[in-house]
């Protein structure tokens, strides 16, 4: 029988219960979404070049020191560790044209936390999506840069030698109908290509397969679920069926990205599932109405944007039910 | 493939590493007495007891050393030997609190007190039956701790038709009511009789969890030899799942019927009782015995070699902990009961208390050491609450100073399951928000109802 040691070098720890808790954290999430963005990411260096590249690099940086510099004026705990701001920067870079000045991406990203999320009073506070305010921001304060960016594949992906830029195809089914997109997608082999991403678009959602591999790893760890993005997949299939081309409007543009990663920040949708049905279903119809009628040939950003403002409404209608017996008063 | 649908609750919960290998297949060892026992007068919801005894008296194992007044019930000496004076005393959950602290003495003079069985125990009088159960020191032995015999006696305008015996243990790490119900089904058996009979019901279900099908295998064989002609009575097993050994969870699994919030099961019929708690009231009722001992896992990363022991009340945690090995070095919390609803302790010069089903010790950070983060309304929490209540809402309006807001929300109605504090990717104390809100929202009641 072994002595117990008479005094310990350190005192035992008393903290309150419950005292085993799941390994996930709020950071290790954060980090697992950047990571698992990482193949969509590097995919558009690839086929983008090295401006792509700068692109991400400029509006993660401006993200993080946004975040550092915000929470160290309003003295708070540094929270650039959780990688929540990494992740908004990574995001938004992934929404941008390749071609679009670093400079601006790295305003881009300073903005989205700055005025997305450490005005609010930090993560978990916001009411947008810090990416898609980042996204606004830039949209109206550099029109042309970011919706000219638009860059071919690289020449050895594509047939498009010359164009330096160009129309997405979903720009081009709406400024110039199904033939022009048709004729955009037709180089390496059509929906193939837009799946695999050969073929213009912003830097993370040219391929819509890594951006279903990223969203899968996702959905294993369970850090998401499917409720938001196939609510979103509905809405946009119900109005976009009107369209002629529902299945240009599912595999293109952002829907994914927005789906996937966007509509599903714990912070910005509701917390309860039967919420997210709304919210996604109201995200969805509203992308396609943008996308049919109105101003914008993308239109997921937008939709979003004005989902998450109804979403404090969401989280008051749709509260989990109490466990009550039958009869009982309350 | 056979996909079998286990009976469990409706709501909610979570699925926690068991950690119950390192003792699942240990049977259950005496532990002999130790030099020394203290054993506080509170070790029981209620008044506390009275000593009867005194400074330098001899008393011996089973002698009674105080009496139980008023909600309160009697203590016995757990080892014979010598009363030193009766002083306060570190305690589990008071801090200090008065105890009553016996040396052993090894004299012939001294032998445990016998305890015979009684011919005619089956035949008891209901008032008999309870008494004995009172005088017999008995409390819940799953870890409340409530007087058993008053749980046992229901108002008179109360109507209950089943007994629920909880074999449940869905806490990690603890497998003594496991060993317990491998090791004497027929106490335990015999014990759910008595309580069926001094509560007026004929219908028993006991609950085990499916990952001790063997244990819910024994039970069911000694229910077939020893059901009184007339009874209803049989082993439900139950999805393992975390809290499916609360009184709520375990009898809406068992009965389908739903406990309104803040009442008790008999408000739906239902009496539920622990499994040791049975097999303690076999004891009492049929010889007499008093409560001297009581199983205790040992266990957790934090000790060397993790055991089932059965303990004399009062023995301290720092020999508990020698008999297992001694604690690792690496050891940094030790938990009294279970890891989920347990309590971490400062100290191992602490007493083994009746209601101490589990002694874990456990190593690396705790999960609040550092610090919190926000609430990230990732709606984890709202989906494992087996009630339905609202942690994050009660906590950001806590975090606020809006207590009187957190009312809509559910504060009031939390056991402290802890459920939703193990899934918070924030790591945010959420069971101590709805503590905060929940005395806040009593007091301002009581306070409204005075006036
Ligand atoms: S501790 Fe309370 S609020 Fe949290 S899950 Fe359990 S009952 Fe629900
Ligand atoms: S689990 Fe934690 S972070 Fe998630 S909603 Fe609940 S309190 Fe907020």
């Amino acid at each position: 029988m072994s002595e117990i040691p008479a005094a310990r070098p350190r005192p035992f720890v008393v903290t309150p219960g419950p005292h085993l808790r799941v390994s996930e954290t709020t950071s290790s999430i954060m980090w697992w979404v950047n990571a698992s963005l990482a193949p969509a990411a590097l995919w558009g260096v690839v086929v983008f070049g090295p401006r792509a590249f700068a692109v991400i690099i400029a509006s993660m940086a401006g993200a993080v020191a946004a975040e550092w510099v915000g929470t160290a004026a309003m003295r708070r705990r540094s929270t650039v560790a959780d990688g929540s701001a990494a992740c908004t920067g990574l995001l938004l870079a992934l929404t941008l044209p390749p071609l679009l000045p670093a400079w601006a991406a790295f305003l881009g990203g300073a903005f989205a936390t700055l005025f997305g999320k450490v005005i609010f009073g930090g993560l978990g506070y916001n009411l947008f999506n810090p990416a898609l305010i980042g996204r606004a921001f830039l949209m109206a304060s550099f029109p042309v840069a970011m919706t000219s960016g638009w860059s071919n594949p690289r020449p050895w992906f594509g047939p498009h030698l010359d164009a330096v830029t160009t129309p997405t195809p979903l720009a081009a089914l709406k400024e110039y109908g199904l033939e022009a997109a048709a004729r955009l997608i037709s180089g390496p082999g059509g929906v193939t290509g837009l799946a695999l991403g050969f073929r213009p678009g912003s830097i993370g959602e040219v391929s819509v397969l890594l951006v279903a591999l990223g969203a899968g790893v996702m959905l294993a760890r369970g850090i998401i679920h499917l409720t938001i993005p196939l609510s979103v997949f509905a809405g946009t299939a119900l109005i976009t069926s009107f369209s002629g081309a529902p299945l240009l409007h599912l595999l293109g543009g952002g829907l994914w990205l927005g789906a996937f990663y966007m509509a599903t920040d714990y912070v910005t949708s509701p917390a309860m599932r039967s919420g997210q049905v709304v919210f996604g279903l109201l995200i969805g119809v509203l992308t396609g109405v943008i996308r049919l009628w109105g101003g914008y040939p993308e239109g997921i950003c937008y939709a979003i944007l004005i989902a998450n403002a109804v979403v404090p409404a969401l989280n008051l209608w749709f509260r989990p039910r109490r466990v009550v017996a039958m009869g009982s008063p309350s | 493939m056979h996909v079998e649908h286990l009976k469990t609750f409706g709501r909610g919960g979570i699925h926690p590493d068991p950690h119950k290998r390192a003792t699942a297949g240990l049977p259950i060892e005496d532990v002999p007495p130790p030099m020394e026992v203290r054993l506080p007068l509170q070790q029981h919801l209620g008044d506390p007891a009275v000593p009867i005894v005194k400074k330098g008296d001899l008393v011996r194992r089973g002698q009674k050393i105080a009496e139980g007044e008023g909600t309160g019930v009697p203590l016995h000496a757990s080892i014979s030997g010598k009363v030193k004076p009766i002083d306060r005393h570190p305690h589990p959950t008071l801090v200090m609190a008065p105890a009553i602290v016996i040396a052993r003495v090894d004299d012939p003079d001294l032998a445990p007190l016998e305890f015979p069985v009684d011919p005619g125990w089956r035949e008891l009088p209901r008032e008999e039956m309870l008494e004995r159960i009172r005088e017999a020191g008995v409390v819940g032995l799953g870890g409340a701790a409530f007087p058993t015999y008053r749980k046992l006696q229901l108002p008179p305008d109360v109507r209950v038709d089943t007994l629920v015996v909880n074999g449940a243990e869905c806490e990690p790490y603890l497998t003594s009511d496991y060993r317990l119900m491998l090791a004497e089904p027929d106490a335990i058996v015999e014990g759910a009789v008595l309580m069926a009979r001094i509560i007026g019901v004929k219908r028993v279900l006991f609950g085990v969890e499916s990952d001790k099908r063997d244990a819910a295998r024994v039970l069911a064989g000694v229910i077939r030899r020893l059901a009184p002609d007339g009874y209803e009575m049989r082993v439900d097993v139950v999805e393992t799942r975390y809290p499916q050994g609360a009184e709520r969870q375990l009898v809406a699994a068992l009965t389908g019927r739903t406990i309104p919030p803040r009442a008790l099961p008999y408000a739906v019929g239902v009496v539920v009782q622990n499994v040791a708690t049975a097999s303690a009231v076999y004891d009492a009722v049929c010889r007499r015995r008093p409560l001297l001992d009581r199983v205790v896992t040992v266990t957790g990363p934090g000790i060397a070699e993790p055991r089932n022991l059965r303990v004399p009340l009062g023995m301290l945690l720092s020999e508990l902990v020698a008999r297992c090995g001694g604690i690792t070095d690496d050891a940094t919390r030790i938990i009294a009961g279970g890891p989920m609803m347990g309590r971490a302790l400062p100290r191992l010069d602490l007493p083994v208390t009746k209601g101490m089903n589990g002694l874990v010790l456990l190593t690396g950070r705790g999960p609040f050491e550092d610090g919190y983060g926000p609430c990230i309304q990732c709606g984890r929490c709202l989906e494992v609450c087996p009630l339905g209540l609202e942690p994050d809402q009660v906590s950001v309006r806590v975090e606020a100073g809006k207590l009187a807001e957190t009312a809509p929300y559910g504060a009031e109605e939390c056991y402290e399951c802890g459920s939703c504090t193990f899934v918070c990717p924030s790591q945010r104390p959420l069971v101590q928000f709805m503590q905060v809100a929940k005395s806040a929202l009593r007091r301002a009641r009581d306070t409204r109802s005075v006036a």
